[in-house]
């Protein structure tokens, strides 16, 4: 009985995914190109679409390895994470992972790939209408007592060596600073804003206040906890300041209506 | 009587590349219509969005998807179709189109159009895939033929008479690659004429052309090159069978300005009417 068209779809993506040679047994063979080269075209057209999309969403890691380190780590992720995503836009999500587990001492490795893919995940992340000093106003006093969330494109990236250094000189063409843990972790904003990704390093206290809101707290929760850690005159001058760089830069949405 | 399947042709379009948004964004284009990649505009919002909704005032559209699968023997990714759906709600394409081929089995993905054996087994499982796509999409689509680069030792019939029965038994429409047929045809060593008579002419709803890379010894479909001599010549003899089908370049890689391309699209109007003077003189 022939085989099912099933049965022959598994052995031929076997061969072009992984190279197993069972597949060339499914294809009429010739002389003049012959079933192996044949193979060959998707086997190296999956590979380049892969190794091509990744060298898309990780640039900076990229610019950092170079072209010939990069390809290699490339081609052992490919191995190691046969696509199972239909859209191309995602395949990747794990490479900073791979990363992180496969090179422990080069820790800005993983976050030079973290601060690539959490850009890329900003570009196209779902839109919300962010709140302005407008919508404050006109939501009055009561707005304090709204639970408030990140805008959807907004994340808190933690960073322990100066990835960020490196990233912004590749970025603008520079010679990178040499690799070196951080004294203190610092965390990062990444964002939206209008249909550009961006990011900005945030002081110990406003990650701290950002990261309550992400979680859901109103105005008056992220006022009580600054007061404690700062004082109430320093907590009043701190959150106005904050308040009014989210509410300009667009990562502040109201979470009834995120 | 007409036994035409298909709606009066919109004209001449081109894919719409990112490349060239501001382009598209600075003023009017001598573009009749835009083809989306339907899975570059399946994201949760932004730019792509934003610049979808944008030109979308201006172009009527058409969705082309990748990663349909509509031949592979596995049940159908109804989450993949729904995005589809939600994605056409948006648009309100004048039509939308995939390939016949599959592009992964068992939850694993090639990004690839990789080609089917034309035999039975194959015939019945993409009509019957079509079936139910165009059910719960609630229309017609098209299916194009793609390009490859090897045939299956099951295969028992050509290309063209698989997409003919496949085309009537599941009353859907086709998308022409004349680029494809080209490719397939230094491939494989089958005449492209051959391919062209047999197709139902009825149910095209729209041609592609665009540039491929020649190795030598086989041709790659690569999207990167301008139109070549050989495939407008079977262009010309496409409109001459069919008459005057919505045509549209696909360039992928290596992009050119879109004045270049509009260039390109102008050769397909000129030729297209010159082929289709005599039919009205």
């Amino acid at each position: 009985m022939a085989e099912a068209l099933r049965d022959v779809q598994a052995r031929f993506l076997a061969g072009v995914i992984g190279g197993d040679l069972g597949a060339e047994a499914l294809i009429v063979d010739d002389n003049r190109v012959g079933a192996a080269r044949r193979l060959d075209i998707y086997r190296n057209n999956y590979r380049a679409s892969l190794r091509e999309v990744l060298a898309d969403h990780f640039e900076r890691v990229h610019a950092w390895l170079g072209d010939d380190q990069f390809d290699n780590l490339t081609v052992a992720y490919v191995a190691a994470f046969p696509s199972a995503t239909r859209n191309l836009r995602y395949y990747g999500g794990e490479f900073p992972a791979f990363l992180a587990r496969h090179y422990p001492e080069d820790g800005e490795l993983a976050e030079l790939a973290d601060l690539d893919w959490a850009l890329r995940g900003a570009f196209d992340a779902a839109d919300a209408e962010p709140l302005d000093a407008a919508q404050v106003g006109a939501l009055g006093d009561g707005w304090i007592e709204r639970r408030l969330t990140l805008h959807p494109s907004a994340k808190l990236l933690v960073q322990r060596h100066n990835s960020r250094a490196i990233w912004s000189a590749l970025d603008a063409g520079e010679t990178p600073p040499d690799a070196a843990p951080l004294a203190v972790p610092v965390t990062l904003l990444v964002w939206r804003l209008g249909t550009q990704s961006q990011f900005r390093t945030l002081s110990e206290e406003e990650a701290r206040v950002l990261a309550l809101l992400g979680a859901g707290a109103s105005f008056t929760a992220l006022s009580v906890d600054a007061i404690g850690r700062l004082g109430e005159a320093g907590a009043m001058e701190a959150l106005a300041a904050w308040l009014g760089r989210w509410l300009a830069d667009g990562v502040v949405v109201l979470a009834d209506q995120a | 009587m007409d036994d035409r399947k298909t709606i009066a042709s919109p004209g001449f379009g081109l894919g719409l590349r990112p490349d060239h948004y501001p382009e598209y964004l600075a003023g009017p284009q001598q573009v009749d219509w835009l083809e989306i990649i339907s899975e570059n505009y399946m994201v949760p919002g932004g730019k792509p969005m934003a610049m979808l909704d944008a030109i979308r005032a201006d172009y009527p559209m058409v969705m082309h998807g990748v990663s349909l699968s509509i031949g592979s023997d596995e049940p159908i990714d109804m989450g993949y179709l729904a995005e589809l759906k939600a994605l056409a709600a948006r648009v309100e394409p004048l039509w939308i189109s995939d390939h016949l081929c599959w592009t992964g089995i068992n939850a694993h993905n090639s990004h690839d159009l990789l080609p089917l054996p034309y035999d039975a087994p194959a015939l019945a499982c993409v009509v019957d895939n079509i079936a139910r796509v165009q059910d719960y999409l609630g229309r017609r689509i098209l299916i194009e033929n793609p390009s490859s680069y090897v045939t299956f030792r099951s295969s028992d019939r050509s290309e063209w008479d698989f997409l003919a029965d496949m085309a009537e038994r599941a009353d859907c429409l086709l998308l022409l690659d004349v680029n494809n047929i080209y490719v397939s045809a230094r491939n494989h060593g089958f005449d492209p004429l051959d391919y062209l008579a047999g197709l139902p002419g009825e149910r095209i709803q729209q041609i592609h052309l665009a540039g491929h890379s020649d190795m030598g010894d086989y041709v790659i479909d690569t999207h990167d090159a301008a139109v070549c001599d050989a495939v407008w010549d079977l262009y010309g003899r496409a409109v001459a069978m069919f008459g005057p089908v919505a045509t549209m370049i696909e360039r992928d890689d290596d992009i050119p300005p879109l004045s270049e391309v509009i260039a390109e699209l102008d050769r397909a109007r000129a030729l297209a009417a010159q082929v289709l003077e005599p039919a009205h003189g």
